[in-house]
């Protein structure tokens, strides 16, 4: 895409500018990658939110949302997220961007200033996070983990890829668990956030219109002053093929059964058939002529939803189903012969063809919206614009596919379910 | 047959609107530089539609309650299969929607724009209900409703709008009980979907890098007319006050979450104003500001946190409610410490300063719609069907005047129209 600028501002840290003017608005983002870890997921987690609730220059929430409210209602939000192994922590802003923004001039400089106070300059005394704001935000991020549970829904999906990862970096949630949370202190949040400077893989977007050589000089300053070192290696690791299939059971009060299958397969980054493989997927479980939804929603109107998803990063396949507790056992065996079917190319041109279509023409979309953009570039692979990727599941054979569905395994199967009736 | 054209200099947006002869609203909204189109069409008909009289009858017509939601799943269907089927030979994504006050149904695409809405028009516009095809939902949307049901968040809106409102429609969950679905058959659909589903109660709006006259010219053809139904829809008699102050229930969670909300008075079957809505936006973005000291106040004594803290404006036909909800360690302290500083906050009002600066805010967030052809295309829907004017707001907001402001406030905030919904850890 001729828009996008991609510049190497020190080594891994790179900057990107998608040039965009169809927007209102302008995202600034800076995103932190490291390997996920038992020992320092918490730490990272509670980070961000230390980070954007407060700094030197603005110490109060208050302080810092006073500033970003007459910035025409810009935010300053903190994100704590998983992509392949890597535990990515992301301070990101939006703002209008200065055409739009009247009374502000500068509005996508200033939001970047403001980002930059509360990313090199934070409330920090002696090597420390200030006891109240640490206080504050453990408390917070307990409540977060806790809520975990509110949604069923992807608490089942966390649970079967946990039990399935045990002992892969993929398995660790990203926000933690409280029994690392409680361990939190100034001290120990300071070094993470220094290591987290030093040592891991930066990405620094723009994306919409904005006076980009401000922002990436006022990025490049702030950076210089870092000294950086060894940056952390964030490979993943892909273990191929299943072994036994382990099943995994729990209890709630609840009223409908939450159905969770995880599957491995070999195919994941850097590998050329990973098209293939998101083709394979759609055509399983991703779209609405799915073999999922056709099957066990349309034609066995067994659930509401049934779908499939794929990591190309991990090479994992996640299939998630709400189902009632009698018809578990029809559900997964549905599920299954749909798996086989694929697997022995019981499929159409047709089918191949329309979910091609539909994936293109979903891809195509991303360039309509600064969060689809944001997902889209913000990777640590050889990066490619969406009109790339169609290109190359264009070109995926029926039997390229098939070749690919053979490669899964189903590792794992989660399930939520009501607890018996007590009389 | 010539659109009028309705033009944002500021912000240099504008869109086409045209009442069709058959009676549809049609918004075409082009925008220049997005790949992908999308097209919504609506139909003032919503959950809270379960009674209703048409001109010819003596009685009123009581519907099962669902009956909304069902007619969405079951509309797709046509004599071959459904209109997934027709949608997937030209890529697009469709889906649809019902809330308690309207029924939508939509597609996104980047290429074949106009196949894909003549597959929508059509399907819309053609029903096929079957005993057989209706019976078969059912499993479905019986587990749609079980979902809900495990839907902490879910349950803690329904309880509240259960405690806010005696009787009207709106305190019903949208998609019904897997016993009133049981009650709903392929005439009862017919019936609704003959009086509802005729043009002049419905809105189309597109949003898209389109030519103006060439979508309106193919949507001429494409539209089938239909005689308008004279009805009236009917809604019991809601009184002032709340029906309950407290509503508690427990699930299978680690955390409380609360929900308070605030009733307003509305006239039987109307509709809040553009105004109000403008001047309701300030006043729950200043509220959940965390330089309003209501919020710091609930921060710093931990029964908030900033990640679910939030208020929305709930309002349609017949009601209208503002509503704060969370996460909290103790939900009834929040919810005193809610009452106290809005009660407070009419005898004091919201000063100068501030509602300079929250203006600025509501103003950021409404120039953000415009980035997004989906929330365009769902907004202007929206507006189309309450009668609000999609532009008129901006205006609206712009001259907005603190006294207003304050007056509006005490619309919001009564002494005793005000419930609390809490979900509480089972023990």
């Amino acid at each position: 895409m001729e828009n996008v600028i991609q510049e190497k501002l020190f080594d891994k840290i790179n900057f990107t500018y998608v040039n965009e003017n169809k927007f209102k608005n302008t995202l600034v983002s800076v995103s932190f990658f490291t390997p996920l870890s038992k020992e320092n997921v918490s730490k990272n987690a509670i980070i961000p939110d230390l980070l954007v609730h407060s700094c030197k220059k603005y110490p109060r929430l208050q302080d810092v949302s006073k500033k970003l409210e007459e910035l025409y209602g810009a935010s300053i939000d903190s994100g704590v997220s998983k992509l392949g192994e890597s535990q990515v922590i992301t301070v990101s802003g939006v703002c209008l961007s200065d055409e739009y923004a009247y009374e502000s001039k500068e509005n996508t400089l200033n939001l970047t200033k403001l980002m930059c106070e509360m990313i090199f300059n934070p409330d920090v005394q002696n090597n420390k996070f200030k006891k109240e704001n640490v206080e504050q935000e453990k408390r917070q991020l307990i409540e977060s983990i806790l809520s975990e549970l509110n949604d069923k829904k992807s608490y089942a999906l966390r649970k079967c890829e946990e039990f399935m990862c045990k002992n892969e970096k993929f398995g660790i949630n990203v926000i933690g668990n409280i029994k690392l949370a409680n361990q939190l202190n100034g001290k120990n949040i300071f070094e993470a956030y220094k290591k987290l400077l030093e040592s891991s893989q930066i990405e620094i977007m723009v994306i919409g219109n904005a006076p980009v050589s401000k922002i990436k000089n006022e990025f490049k300053e702030k950076f210089s002053k870092i000294e950086r070192k060894e940056i952390e290696n964030c490979d993943v690791e892909i273990i191929p093929k299943a072994e036994d299939v382990k099943n995994f059971k729990e209890e709630m009060n609840i009223t409908q059964c939450k159905l969770v299958m995880g599957l491995r397969s070999e195919i994941a980054y850097p590998s050329s058939d990973v098209p293939a493989m998101i083709l394979a997927n759609a055509m399983f479980g991703a779209t609405p002529q799915s073999k999922l939804f056709l099957n066990v929603r349309e034609k066995l109107s067994l659930c509401y939803y049934c779908a499939s998803s794929y990591s190309k990063r991990k090479g994992v396949m996640f299939i998630q189903s709400g189902v009632e507790k009698e018809k578990v056992e029809d559900a997964k065996k549905e599920i299954l012969k749909q798996l086989k079917d694929l697997k022995i190319g019981n499929f159409t041109d047709e089918d191949i063809f329309q979910t091609k279509l539909y994936i293109s023409q979903t891809l195509k979309s991303t360039e309509d919206s600064l969060a689809g953009l944001n997902v889209w570039y913000l990777c640590l692979e050889k990066r490619i614009s969406p009109y790339e990727l169609i290109d190359q599941i264009q070109n995926v054979t029926r039997e390229k596919i098939i070749e690919v569905a053979n490669k899964i395994s189903l590792d794992t199967v989660y399930l939520l379910c009501p607890k018996k009736e007590e009389n | 047959m010539k659109p009028k054209e309705i033009i944002n200099t500021k912000l240099n947006e504008r869109y086409f609107y045209l009442k069709h002869p058959s009676g549809l609203n049609i918004y075409v909204y082009p925008k220049k530089g997005y790949t992908s189109k999308y097209a919504v069409i609506g139909t003032d008909f919503g959950s809270i539609n379960n009674t209703f009289k048409l001109k010819q009858d003596l009685q009123n017509i009581k519907v099962p309650d669902g009956i909304a939601h069902y007619l969405e799943h079951k509309l797709f269907a046509n004599k071959e299969g459904d209109a997934f089927e027709l949608f997937a030979k030209t890529g697009a994504s469709a889906n649809a929607y019902t809330s308690f006050e309207k029924t939508a149904y939509l597609f996104s695409c980047t290429d074949d724009f106009e196949k894909s809405l003549g597959i929508l028009i059509d399907f819309v516009s053609s029903p096929y209900f079957t005993q057989e095809n209706v019976d078969k939902e059912r499993g479905i949307i019986a587990q749609e409703i079980k979902m809900y049901q495990d839907s902490p968040d879910w349950k803690l809106l329904i309880n509240l709008l259960g405690c806010l409102y005696n009787s009207h429609p709106v305190k019903i969950d949208i998609a019904g009980s897997v016993e009133s679905i049981g009650q709903i058959t392929a005439e009862t659909l017919y019936k609704c979907y003959d009086t509802f589903y005729t043009p002049n109660n419905m809105s189309l709006c597109i949003v898209g890098d389109l030519n103006v006259d060439e979508v309106l010219s193919f949507i001429d053809k494409k539209i089938k007319y239909k005689d308008n139904v004279e009805v009236t829809k009917i809604f019991p008699e809601e009184p002032a006050n709340v029906a309950k102050k407290f509503v508690s229930e427990s699930f299978d969670i680690n955390s409380s979450m609360f929900s308070v909300g605030f009733k307003e008075n509305i006239c039987r079957n109307s509709r809040i104003s553009t105004e109000d809505s403008v001047y309701t936006d300030i006043i729950i973005n200043y509220l959940t500001s965390p330089c309003c000291e209501m919020y710091q106040e609930l921060l710093n004594k931990n029964l908030i946190n900033i990640s679910t803290f939030s208020a929305e404006h709930l309002e349609g036909p017949g009601y209208s409610s503002v509503i704060f909800s969370g996460e909290s360690q103790d939900p009834e302290k929040a919810y005193k410490i809610i009452i106290e500083y809005t009660s407070n906050l009419l005898k004091i009002g919201i000063n100068k300063e501030n509602f300079e600066r929250v203006k600025k805010v509501v103003y950021g967030k409404s120039v953000a719609v415009f980035n997004n052809i989906s929330s365009i295309a769902n907004v202007l829907l929206d507006f189309s069907l309450s009668g609000k004017d999609f532009f008129g707001y901006m205006h609206i907001l712009e001259n907005a005047n603190i006294e207003k402001l304050n007056a509006r406030l005490s619309d919001i905030f009564k002494e005793d129209n005000h419930a609390l919904s809490v979900i509480v850890p089972k023990k």
